[in-house]
């Protein structure tokens, strides 16, 4: 049956392929990037100049790629039907009583600008990657939405597990009767990538209280989203955490109070700072059994350890595969890069973390195209690779879709951010003891922390990293207000200048684009990439335009 | 049997015809991105003005 | 008042870190082990052969080449430290014993290793991981990293950690801080026989001078201000508790006082709130236990997170206002410092408008630059506080 199908499409496709082949040829001169090969445009030729980054009209991508992103796009659509449809009212009251739901509508131009460019095997997986995360969100809000007290509540609201963002949630599948949803991810962690102007109302109502400028303006924005009563209210239990390191620590005694208000408690759940150590690993592993005591007596249920199991089984499928891309990053044939990879890898690790096997099918199907590529010695981004990077980068670099702009302007190939290595080692699915060891040592090496704190060595780590895959540069974003990473500026300027790396620090402040805007921290790569590397743009529409006023 | 295949090939034809409505109506709001400069344009500074004139319970 | 015999002698102990008496004791071959942070207990390193010496900068304007390692967006304490480090001003140190308490603290410590600003060597650095909780897996992780980074490395150095040791080191720590208690409390009276001036300074002193050399000083100054009469009327217009991050510069008190306040209690890094408190073995304890408990339990740094620590915090500001009858508060941030610019928003909430206790929020620089700018602020709490007694003074006749 299969060989014949098979025949079929091999059949339809001598018919087709012509066809597209002429259309292609035809309408090639509105695809933008051949137009900036050609000379005759580029990809911001589409955008009108009054800095609202919406363009005219979606990138002509050849008849295939555009088809396949149209499909994408109705997936999208239709995850987000989806969400409404299931509780249209707490969706609506949902947009109309809370400022960052509204941001989400900006989710299509987001996921637009974010793989602009990409063709082929690259768009394949991008798209899939795409679909996977705006699934999950969307579950993930409707859920939410679903269940928040404040919009009139539902069945799962008082058995929902608040969580701090950046709190692995793997753990938490011992309790397959409650839900646990991160307090800040949908207020603020992710939305504030969707709209650059989302966080900078939040950070001001936080600094209108008195809190200084200079601390993390994620943290200041969550905060702020604490002073002015916007967290989605559900569960009994919020585990707060000093992940990833001091100002989240500081802003849960902001959080912890309006937590309170709403008859909610708060509970601490730390992680050693220096995790490569075995008194660190004890104490996380006791920190572990103490919150999911916490868990159980809250909420009056018992741990399920062939649940966890089951989710840690998930986890290190992915883990698996995850180890096996690394293999194919360090090749140029790779057609996953950028915020393709790391914003999966950031949704897949930090917010399902096992609890979801839709993630291990499409690892296992992003899987099939990597090595299909390597088998093919498929070349991506047309092979206009000029330099290879590891990116020591948080979340600045996805509002800005960096990568994606490093890629279509400069040729330099974001090959992996330092937060996709996050904690990989394998968990034990039969004993629970064991298993409890590897989790301790698995959600030690959080999101922003793996190779932020904990001593210098995680930092100094970036460089093996580069050389493994195969990496000319390295990009530090250079966040003005991280205390810990701003602490190790000479020794990184020093260690790459000894180590040969093309380095660089890419200025900005997180979420607060007012400081540093988009513009700026392009322009910082301009001038390294012009001056310093002495070459000139893939596309010189990219270089310098407005955008001052996009979501 | 005829009927029948009368009835059947309608239907196909409305399904194809709808399928290629909505193909065309979503298409040409996908390449014209008309949904992002509704939201951009349109949407977000009616919710904006909205959010603005909200009364919430600011405090430590 | 009368001058402090010692006064002069002791501000002239805190114009360098390499004292008179550190220079002494190292020459006498003691080992002088240096610390930023209250998470590593003084007393651990005052055991026999060794002493404490608390790191500060002092006189320190310039952190050219601290900048260029750690930016100008980070702590100033933390870039003057490793500044003088750089300088040469500690090369008289034979360890630093550094605490992961804050990011901006652990990148200088981590410095001493990296770059070898310490011309010693026999010098080495190691750094603990501070808990942010004070229960059992806390308090057992504290100990594991204090018996591993502190007290093992001296152990390997010949240092003696037995019992005895840590047992001479509490009566060592008790002696000390009973004598600073004793002065402090003197602030509680009406009309104190010291100044908040005077105090820091003698504080001060006691941490960063080897105790052994120090402790007559001290001593004498206790009987003095014990027997010292104070001003015919008290000298301030209001009286204040001083609260926040690493206020190592007596100047910034004296500031503070030439502005009409006086500085009554000290809850600071380098304060005696905590610091100065009697460390007790209880039963079943041994003498390494009590001070990791006694450390732990006492320690307010606001990276702690459990709400029953957050509440400590709290009601130590709001006890040492109603001891030392503090008419507001002083919080003070350091520039760049996470922890204390929210748990000055928080507190000067907590304080102002759920206890009444009138607050004053600053923001400083290590060094004492704009103190213009921190005059006017000073000046305008404490005319605000004149205000207020005036008008309360007014609401009673009426009554």
């Amino acid at each position: 049956m299969n060989a014949i199908l098979k025949n079929a499409l091999g059949i339809c496709k001598k018919v087709t392929d012509p066809c597209i082949d002429f259309i292609d040829k035809k309408l090639e001169k509105f695809d933008p990037v051949w137009q900036a090969e050609h000379g005759t445009g580029g990809l911001r030729s589409r955008y009108p100049d009054d800095g609202s980054g919406i363009p005219r009209y979606r990138e002509w991508r050849g008849v295939r790629d555009t088809f396949q992103d149209y499909v994408a796009w109705l997936r999208n659509v239709g995850y987000m039907g989806a969400m409404a449809a299931k509780s249209p009212v707490h969706v609506v009251k949902g947009i109309w009583e809370y400022r960052w739901m509204g941001s989400f509508l900006g989710s299509f131009q987001f996921v637009d600008r974010i793989f602009e460019g990409y063709r082929g095997r690259e768009l394949d997986i991008a798209n899939i990657h795409g679909n996977a995360i705006v699934r999950i969100l969307t579950l993930r809000i409707g859920l939410i939405l679903a269940n928040d007290r404040r919009l009139g509540g539902g069945p799962m609201s008082d058995f929902i597990i608040g969580l701090d963002e950046t709190v692995p949630p793997l753990f938490t599948a011992g309790f397959p009767t409650l839900n646990a949803e991160p307090m800040q991810t949908m207020p603020e962690f992710v939305v504030c990538d969707v709209d650059q102007n989302l966080d900078p109302y939040y950070i001001d109502v936080a600094e209108s209280y008195g809190l200084a400028p200079d601390v993390c303006s994620r943290c200041s924005a969550e905060t702020g989203v604490a002073l002015d009563d916007a967290f989605p209210v559900f569960g009994k239990l919020v585990l707060s955490t000093n992940q990833p390191c001091n100002a989240s620590e500081a802003t849960s005694m902001f959080q912890r109070r309006r937590f309170h208000q709403w008859g909610i408690e708060d509970y601490p759940f730390v992680f050693a700072m220096q995790h490569n150590e075995q008194n660190g690993h004890d104490y996380t592993r006791e920190e572990l059994k103490q919150a999911i005591a916490k868990i159980e007596e809250v909420y009056n249920v018992k741990y399920d350890w062939n649940a966890l199991f089951k989710a840690a089984a998930n986890m290190n499928h992915q883990n698996e595969i995850e180890l096996e891309k690394w293999d194919i990053f360090a090749t140029p044939y790779s057609p996953l890069s950028g915020i393709s990879e790391s914003l999966y890898k950031l949704v897949e690790w930090a917010l399902v973390n096992g609890h979801d096997a839709y993630f291990n099918k499409v690892d296992d199907k992003v899987i099939q195209i990597m090595r299909q590529a390597v088998d093919d010695k498929y070349l991506p981004y047309k092979g206009k690779t000029r330099h290879r990077a590891f990116l020591w980068g948080p979340s600045a670099m996805y509002y800005t879709d960096f990568p994606t702009w490093t890629q279509n302007c400069w040729g330099l190939t974001i090959v992996l951010n330092m937060d996709s290595t996050m904690g990989h080692n394998h968990i034990d699915t039969e004993d629970p003891e064991k298993a409890l060891t590897d989790l301790a040592l698995f959600s030690e090496k959080g999101v922003m922390r793996h190779h932020a704190v904990g001593g210098w060595d995680n930092v100094d780590a970036v460089w093996a990293w580069a050389k493994r895959l195969n990496c000319d540069m390295v990009i530090c974003n250079d966040n003005v207000a991280c205390k810990g990473m701003n602490g190790v500026h000479g020794m990184l300027e020093e260690r790459a200048r000894e180590l040969g790396f093309h380095f660089m620090f890419l200025p900005h402040d997180l979420e607060d684009s007012r400081t540093i805007s988009r513009q700026e921290m392009r322009s910082a790569v301009n001038k390294f990439m012009s001056v310093v590397m002495g070459e000139e743009p893939l596309d010189p529409t990219l270089v310098e335009f407005d955008d001052s006023k996009a979501w | 049997m005829k009927k029948l295949f009368s009835i059947l090939w309608n239907i196909c034809k409305k399904l194809v015809m709808t399928v290629f409505v909505l193909f065309v109506v979503t298409f040409t709001i996908y390449m014209t991105n008309a949904e992002n400069k509704l939201i951009y344009y349109h949407i977000s500074p009616f919710l904006t003005k909205h959010y603005d004139k909200q009364a919430r319970d600011r405090r430590i | 008042m009368l001058d402090l015999k010692h006064l002069i002698y002791f501000e002239n102990l805190l114009d360098e870190a390499n004292n008179e008496l550190v220079a002494k004791a190292v020459s006498d071959g003691d080992l002088a082990l240096g610390y930023n942070c209250y998470y590593i207990p003084e007393t651990l390193l005052n055991l026999p052969g060794c002493f404490s010496t608390r790191l500060r900068a002092p006189h320190c304007v310039s952190t050219d080449i601290a900048n260029y390692y750690m930016t100008v967006h980070n702590c100033p304490y933390v870039r003057s430290i490793l500044e003088r480090a750089i300088e040469g001003g500690y090369n008289y140190l034979t360890a630093l014993f550094g605490a992961e308490a804050c990011s901006s603290m652990e990148r200088m410590e981590e410095h001493f290793d990296l770059i070898h600003p310490v011309k010693n060597d026999a010098f080495f650095t190691t750094i603990i991981d501070a808990p942010l909780k004070c229960d059992n897996a806390a308090l057992n992780y504290y100990k594991k990293e204090l018996n591993d980074k502190v007290l093992a490395p001296l152990a390997e150095r010949g240092v003696d950690t037995s019992e005895a040791a840590l047992k001479a080191a509490i009566e060592d720590h008790n002696e000390v801080s009973r004598i600073i208690m004793e002065i402090g409390d003197l602030r509680k009276l009406p009309n104190p026989p010291i100044t908040g001036y005077e105090f820091h300074v003698i504080q001060l002193v006691s941490e960063v001078c080897p105790h052994r050399l120090i402790l007559p000083y001290l001593k004498e100054t206790l009987d003095e201000v014990k027997a010292r009469a104070p001003e015919p009327e008290f000298p301030f217009r209001a009286r204040l508790v001083l609260c926040g991050s690493e206020v190592d510069d007596p100047e910034f008190t004296k500031l503070i006082e030439t502005c009409g306040a006086m500085v009554v209690a000290d809850r600071y890094c380098f304060g005696s709130f905590p610091g100065r408190e009697q460390i007790v073995i209880e039963d079943g304890e041994t003498a390494f236990d009590a001070i990791c408990r006694h450390y732990l339990q006492t320690n307010t740094c606001p990276r702690f997170m459990p709400g029953e620590k957050i509440d400590q915090r709290t009601e130590l500001l709001k006890n040492l206002v109603e001891e030392f009858h503090a008419d507001g508060i002083v919080l003070e941030n350091m520039k760049f410092c996470e922890f204390w610019s929210y748990e000055k928003v928080l507190q000067a909430h907590v304080q102002t408008n759920e206890l009444g206790i009138p607050t004053c929020q600053i923001e400083k620089d290590y060094a004492l630059t704009g103190a213009g700018q921190l005059r006017t602020r000073f000046q305008a709490f404490v005319e605000g506080l004149e205000i207020k007694q005036i008008e309360s003074a007014a609401a009673e006749r009426r009554a």
